[in-house]
């Protein structure tokens, strides 16, 4: 007789998963933590470039100091027909932008209302002076160089006078 | 009257719930960092006096045309990845000696009595310009400011422990001259190169000055801002008076 004889009866017992929330909260506390709360989604495509010795946009992030701008090519096949028409292959989301008005949101020329707008949104108590708010500009890697010089003279017009040019850093992160 | 049990509550669901509020926490966050190099825009300002003229040897440009072709200080350049070479050589060629026969930007030294003797007058200067009656305040700031840039030089010099500052010239500059046409990926990787150069020297000095490495000393300072127990703010200006990050970009006009 073997000391180690099958049960043939016994079911696998079931697990217990009193245990689960707590599991399942400490991820989500963990994702609370770790990352910080999207912007609007670009209506552009921007694949950046890579560089190196970059500076971390996050502290910024979280204080909200800084506004971003994307440079792509539009994503909607219909209207990048039009845009490309008139011969504008690359154009430019603002980020939060509530305007009726889509073409508005890619003119140039209304970068001094939206950066204005978001100063003055900004609450009173992390009043940082308007030069030192970041600007940070997200641009595919193929946008002429032009688009990215007439932001910057749109937010000297303005006195907001730091700016950020966005690459993906692969090396230190 | 019978005691009647009270009933416990179910937590079966409390999974549920918590997975529900992961999932919308995941889907409405991100993780990719933002990674970006951080320049200032020059004030605008009514130029009325032309501008004055910069020796050669004082100018680094690099230039990159609409067919995405490189120009260091007018030599053509295949590899963008050599910038940061050409910008070291820039900084360091008269570092330790002044060649007058070479282009690169000369050096000055300047001992601490000579530094102090530059406090006493730029400050009896200031004070000079602040008693004349009519004077803008513009200027008066800007003598002060002169004053200021003296004090820390003395406390960087202090802080380098050896008898005199080496200084790069005042108008020794990195000038990005880009076309329109320019793809981005390229001013980005100009940007890259240049940023490259300054970690390797300020690295080097770090290392010969305070024997840790010049990305230990920011990190540190930038996680610590406020209590700075290491003097990592001196440090870190040392380090930028040896080798100042001045780097133009001019708008192109084509």
């Amino acid at each position: 007789m073997s000391k180690f004889k099958k049960d043939g009866k016994k079911g696998a017992p079931g697990v217990n998963t009193s245990s689960l929330p707590d599991i399942v909260f400490m991820l989500l506390f963990f994702f609370m933590v770790a990352t910080t709360s999207k912007e609007s989604d670009p209506t552009v495509k921007v694949v950046q470039p890579e560089g190196l010795r970059t500076t971390d946009m996050t502290p910024y992030k979280q204080r909200s100091e800084i506004d971003f701008l994307y440079l792509g090519k539009p994503l909607n096949p219909a209207r990048a027909a039009k845009y490309k028409e008139r011969g504008m292959e690359f154009l430019l989301f603002m980020d939060n932008v509530a305007q009726s008005n889509p073409d508005d949101l890619y003119n140039v020329n209304s970068i001094r209302r939206w950066k204005l707008d978001k100063f003055e949104s900004k609450p009173a108590r992390m009043s940082e002076p308007i030069e030192s708010v970041i600007t940070c500009v997200k641009a595919d890697q193929g946008t002429p160089s032009g688009m990215v010089f007439d932001i910057r003279k749109e937010l000297q017009d303005i006195d907001a006078l730091t700016i950020a040019y966005a690459v993906r850093d692969n090396g230190n992160i | 009257m019978a005691k009647r049990e009270i009933p416990e509550i179910n937590a079966g669901s409390m999974a549920d719930i918590a997975f529900l509020l992961l999932i919308f926490f995941l889907v409405t966050t991100t993780m990719d960092k933002d990674q970006a190099y951080v320049r200032s825009i020059p004030k605008r300002v009514e130029v009325t006096t032309p501008p004055v003229d910069v020796e050669q040897r004082d100018i680094l440009a690099i230039r990159a045309n609409s067919k995405n072709e490189l120009m260091v200080r007018k030599e053509l350049m295949s590899n963008a990845d050599d910038i940061s070479e050409r910008v070291v050589e820039f900084y360091t060629f008269n570092e330790l000696k002044n060649d007058v026969a070479s282009n690169f930007p000369l050096y000055s030294r300047i001992s601490l009595l000579e530094i102090e003797g530059r406090i006493k007058s730029a400050s009896a200067d200031a004070e000079a310009t602040e008693a004349t009656p009519g004077a803008s305040q513009d200027i008066i700031d800007f003598k002060y400011t002169i004053l200021k840039e003296w004090e820390n030089k003395k406390r960087a010099l202090q802080l380098y422990g050896k008898p005199e500052l080496p200084e790069i010239s005042s108008q020794a500059h990195v000038r990005i001259e880009v076309q329109k046409g320019t793809e981005y990926s390229l001013f980005a990787k100009i940007q890259s190169e240049l940023e490259e150069a300054i970690f390797v020297l300020r690295d080097k000095a770090a290392k010969e000055a305070f024997g840790e490495s010049y990305g230990t000393i920011k990190s540190r300072y930038a996680v610590d801002k406020k209590k700075d127990s290491k003097m990592d703010k001196e440090k870190l200006d040392l380090l930028k008076i040896l080798y100042p990050d001045k780097f133009i970009e001019v708008t192109p006009k084509k």
